[in-house]
């Protein structure tokens, strides 16, 4: 008799976090099938989810620990690979000293093992060097909506969208990077909804707006201050919400009142007349909602541009109920649980500050080790201090940094530099190329565990065929470093016992369990067993007392236009691909929709530089050049173009600005200078 | 629309219709230039999906020619074709799309003039209809 | 199992002598399919939430080489196994129908004119319903009006592929719309070629079960434009997709014979 079966588990491409049931016959993956009772997807899903199956068991999966032996890796057994990174670590600590290690989790890695890699980092190794790769794209949103509002998570839920009567779209591509986000967003557009985008790009998401406002890159603080300075002067503001539950007013209203429309249309390009409307509409609107992704975070002043962005629903009152407040749209399946789980330099599992002696004793206590004091090296830090001798470790699982990561020539520079580094991954990849010992790890359909999406649900993810080869899922991986470090708390025989241990220690997970999610998925915060969970953040009031404005003022990118550099260079994605490819390129019907790199042009500027659709085009900034197709198309501004990172032959990291948000330590992906030329 | 240009593709069979293209040029009969013919081996290898792009990219008429009912050179290709085009004419009066922009005929190897009288009339009924609406659109 | 999973073993399994069943349950808190043999408990079944069985079993099929396949069959279900038997992807031998009647409800969402199967184990037969009122308000626009209107929809294509991923009469591994050659656009929305081909490679297969409507993130009317389509066929033709017998005009000469050089119904 053929076993068949099928399996509900999470995608696990993008933080919608559809779901879907994985057809297995005996141990071979057959197919997809949507979840129609699933409150995301409901029956359907995009063309990355309805593939989520090719890759798993493509050919090139790896299946063997490998270790570094000169030029080659060669293969090892479980025992030797693990005993020599335990080993190779221990020297390098006490040689150095526990901070000279870095540990990056990944976001792709379910809540329990990213609560197990930051427990690793701290309580088996003693360093808070532990971050991922939210530090590139939402860290800005973490640092700051937690000064405005006390938290720095989604606040409202993906259903709500579809009953708002305004959404105010900006710096994400919805349609194409959360489809099924975006096909909320068309119902409610079908039910009435005045949708506003304001984005440098047409999207397919813009071409059926209210509105389409755009922006030159690296002007969101001036237009959005605009927005609060229209509001104010029309006495649009929920004076009442603004004198209950908010500080900051007048400095706030002293900082925008020079951004006047005809002011903000200097600087952005933005005609006035249009972001009058906007504020008008969003104002007066009586559910707003406000959604956002990379087009506000990664600039070298994200933070203070999400901080801006959080006035607004402060302003209009449009927070704490159904329908409102401010929703930045995070990635990956699980980088909203990475966070969560204290995969953070400054924080432990809850968003629990590490500089808190309250929390260090707390952590101290449920884990039996003394604790590091200062809080770690970011990302972002960590590859620099590679570089200049002070990191000499890192264990990465699953990140690309190669493809990834801004300024990929130093970024190579820096893991050449590294005495040790160890990388758990599916597949090789360009980073893989740098390990000195690389193991096999297990996939989403592999292993048991949950994800946390962008709205804050979790949700599980169930094995569904056995990894390949010797692979491990990264929790058994850990555990057994674990043990070999000596480390008391690494005895865990199934992810529900690590959920259990996370959970009692981090309150907005505190009443989540398997047994719980076996019956249904649950929101944070959920702080007790017979919690509901939270669907609307901040109703009646803030954690923080009151919510904060920021009274910020537009500055300029890192790095803008010149003689020599006349283009501004933004990267980003397009639907097809995922980040940098790993899972996509193996994905056959995913690779044949969008198999090339290419740089976007503006029709003016590829009719002034000579340049038909389609031909080869250097581009060069000043941290290097890729060669690559131009697509001509008049869907950006003149004077700008736009590559999106996927494609590692064509990398587009090798272009971008490492400059970093100096809170956040977010790298400015979407703003730098660059040249184009006739290759 | 006086100054419409229409941009028309014409799909001739190899065995017949395209060798009557050919006879009508070889005759000079006078024909409107706005019609680009690609010749294909039967007039049941044009795909409907080929129209279909055509007419979804902005041309603005697609005809296609064959042999006569009983003289196809595979037999019963021609039958195939017969079937398929009245229902893409269907399809795209579904859609919005005026059926007339797309035309089946058969024109034999012989026949230089019906050839030039289809072309012509095609074209003549195109520019009335004006151009192609999804020239103008942008998805 | 619950009562209506122990009635369905009992017909499945006993009275039909299947060896494996198509059914769906609840379990996790979510409706999902469940493919289980003559042991297997069968959960809490529920009919409540329509799966496209025939589809879900297209994909699982191929790599059971023997046993007898009961399935939870609707009347479009039914029909699509039909279609996909004359094509030789199915072996009717091996495939055993448990009739399921639609509900007043379900026949209304997919303004269904044919829903009761030819043998109801299931359910309680009911009327179809004659109009899709969209269709007729199509058919009453003009030619610019309708245009505008399904410009309008197919903008909101994102190239998921769930129509043709789920619906049970598309069959084709590699499938034509994902060529460039014909679908030309780089991104999205494909342009209207892309459902202009899928309107017309379904006109003779299509068995208005829904799917396509209900798999679609844009929720673009697609069943109200497989209707008209059908009906042309209907007009142009005599043909209905679904019956176990007659071949599709767009397969035969103008005589209604196989077409020279056709040896198998594909």
């Amino acid at each position: 008799m053929m076993s068949v079966r099928h399996v509900l588990t999470t995608c696990p491409y993008c933080g919608c976090g559809c779901q879907f049931y994985l057809q297995v016959v005996d141990n071979r993956l057959v197919g997809v099938v949507p979840c129609k009772t699933d409150e995301i997807g409901q029956g359907r899903l995009c063309i990355k989810g309805y593939n989520a199956h090719a890759f798993v068991q493509h050919p090139e999966r790896l299946k063997h620990p490998m270790i570094r032996d000169g030029d080659q890796l060669r293969r090892a057994s479980w025992q030797e690979a693990l005993d020599l990174v335990v080993s190779r670590l221990n020297e390098i600590i006490s040689k150095y000293g526990p901070d000279s290690v870095a540990v990056l989790t990944s976001a792709k890695c379910t809540n329990e093992e990213n609560y197990l890699m930051q427990k690793l980092a701290r309580v088996a190794i003693g360093t808070n060097n532990v971050d991922h790769c939210a530090r590139l794209c939402h860290a800005s949103t973490v640092a700051g909506l937690i000064y405005s509002f006390g938290s720095g998570a989604m606040t409202n839920s993906i259903p709500e969208f579809e009953e708002a009567d305004c959404i105010l779209v900006t710096g994400s591509n919805t349609l194409e990077t959360h489809p099924l986000i975006g096909a909320r967003i068309l119902r409610a557009i079908s039910k009435g909804a005045k949708v506003i985008v304001v984005d440098p790009r047409e999207t397919p998401l813009s071409r059926m707006a209210y509105l389409s406002l755009r922006q030159k890159p690296g002007t969101d603080i001036a237009w959005i201050n605009g927005i609060a300075n229209v509001m104010i002067r029309e006495n649009l503001t929920d004076t009442e919400f603004i004198k209950a539950r908010t500080t900051g007013f007048e400095e706030l209203k002293a900082v925008v009142e020079k951004y006047t429309p005809e002011l903000v249309e200097e600087i952005s390009g933005i005609p006035k007349e249009k972001l009058v409307e906007a504020a008008r509409v969003y104002a007066r609107s009586k559910k707003a909602m406000i959604a956002y992704a990379m087009g506000i975070t990664q600039h070298s002043n994200g933070t203070d541009i999400v901080r801006a962005l959080a006035n607004l629903p402060l302003l209009a009152g449009h927070i704490g109920k159904e329908s409102s407040g401010l929703n930045p749209l995070r990635g990956q399946n699980n980088v909203q649980g990475a966070c969560d789980a204290g995969a953070l330099p400054n924080f432990y599992p809850g968003y629990q500050s590490v500089s808190s002696p309250e929390f260090k004793a707390k952590f101290e206590k449920a884990w039996g080790k003394q604790l590091p004091e200062k809080p770690g090296l970011t990302l972002t830090e960590a590859l620099h201090k590679a570089l200049t001798g002070e990191i000499k470790a890192m264990i990465s699982f699953g990140e690309n940094m190669m493809v990834s990561d801004a300024d990929i020539t130093h970024v190579e520079e820096a893991l050449k530099k590294l005495e040790f580094f160890v990388v758990a991954d599916i597949f090789p990849t360009e980073t893989t190329r740098y390990a000195h010992v690389l193991l096999p790890a297990a996939c989403y359909a592999e292993k048991d565990g949950t994800f946390t999406n962008t709205d804050r649900k979790v949700r599980r993810i169930r094995k569904a065929v056995d990894p390949p080869g010797e692979a491990w899922p990264d929790w058994k991986i850990v555990c057994e470093l674990g043990k070999r470090f000596g480390s008391p708390g690494f005895e865990f025989r199934s992810p529900s016992e690590i959920m259990d241990e996370f959970a009692s220690l981090a309150p907005i997970y505190g009443g989540i369990n398997y047994e719980r999610l076996e019956r249904e998925s649950l929101s944070w915060p959920c702080p007790s067993a017979d919690h509901p969970g939270t669907r609307v953040l901040h109703i009646g009031g803030f954690k923080i007392g009151r919510a904060q404005f920021a009274p910020v003022t537009h500055r300029a990118p890192a790095e803008e236009p010149d003689a020599e550099y006349p283009f501004i260079l933004s990267t980003g994605r397009n639907l097809f691909q995922y980040h940098t490819g790993t899972m996509t390129r193996k994905s056959p019907k995913l690779e044949r929709e969008a198999p090339e790199p290419y740089v976007e042009i503006s029709r003016e500027d590829a009719e002034r530089l000579g340049i038909d659709d389609g031909d080869r085009v250097l581009v060069s900034t000043r941290r290097g050049s890729i060669a690559l197709v131009g697509r001509v198309t008049s869907r950006i501004l003149p004077g700008t173009i736009f590559i999106p990172f996927h494609y590692a032959e064509a990398a587009a990291n090798i272009l971008t600005n490492p400059a970093l948000d100096s809170v956040a330590k977010i790298p400015e992906f979407k703003v730098c200078a660059a040249r184009l030329e006739r290759a | 629309m006086s100054d419409f240009n229409p941009t028309i593709l014409a799909f001739c069979c190899n065995w017949c219709s395209y060798a009557g293209a050919d006879l009508a040029g070889v005759s000079r009969l006078q024909m409107p230039p706005n019609v680009h013919v690609i010749r294909v081996m039967c007039s049941a290898s044009v795909k409907p999906e080929y129209v279909f792009k055509a007419l979804s990219q902005g041309i603005d008429g697609v005809l296609v020619l064959g042999c006569h009912i009983g003289d196809c050179h595979y037999l019963t290709g021609n039958h195939r074709t017969a079937k398929r085009f009245p229902l893409a004419q269907k399809i795209l009066g579904e859609i919005g799309l005026d059926e007339r922009r797309l035309r089946l005929d058969w024109v034999s190897a012989a026949e230089g003039e019906k050839f030039q009288q289809v072309i012509t009339e095609f074209v003549a009924e195109i520019k009335k209809l004006g151009p192609n609406p999804l020239r103008e659109v942008r998805p | 199992m619950n009562e209506l999973g122990r009635r369905l073993a009992e017909i499945a399994f006993t009275e039909l002598k299947a060896d494996y069943l198509l059914t769906t349950s609840r379990e996790h808190g979510n409706v999902g399919p469940v493919f289980a043999s003559r042991d297997e408990d069968l959960g809490e079944v529920t009919f409540d939430v329509p799966y496209q069985l025939v589809k879900i079993l297209s994909r699982i099929y191929p790599w059971i080489p023997q046993g007898k396949i009961a399935i939870v069959a609707r009347r479009c279900d039914e029909k699509a196994l039909n279609e996909l038997i004359k094509r030789g992807l199915f072996d009717a031998a091996r495939i055993v129908l448990i009739g399921l009647a639609c509900d007043a409800e379900q026949i209304a969402k997919c303004r269904c004119s044919d829903p009761a199967p030819s043998r109801v184990h299931f359910g309680t037969p009911n009327k179809g319903v004659e109009f899709d009122e969209l269709a007729v308000r199509l058919q009453s626009m003009s030619h610019e009006e309708r245009l505008n209107y399904w410009i309008g929809q197919f903008r909101k294509c994102n190239k998921c592929f769930g129509c043709t991923t789920n619906c049970p009469v598309c069959f084709c591994d590699d499938c034509v719309l994902e060529e460039r050659t014909y679908v030309a656009e780089k991104g999205i929305p494909p342009g209207l070629a892309f459902h202009l081909v899928r309107a017309f490679h379904m006109a003779d297969k299509c068995v208005e079960c829904g799917e396509c409507e209900r798999s679609c993130p844009g929720d673009i009317p697609l069943l109200t434009l497989r209707k008209t389509v059908l009906k042309d066929m209907k007009e142009l033709f005599g043909f209905s997709p679904g019956d176990q017998n007659s071949v599709s005009p767009l397969l035969t000469t103008l005589e209604g014979e196989p077409l020279e050089g056709d040896d198998d119904v594909c």
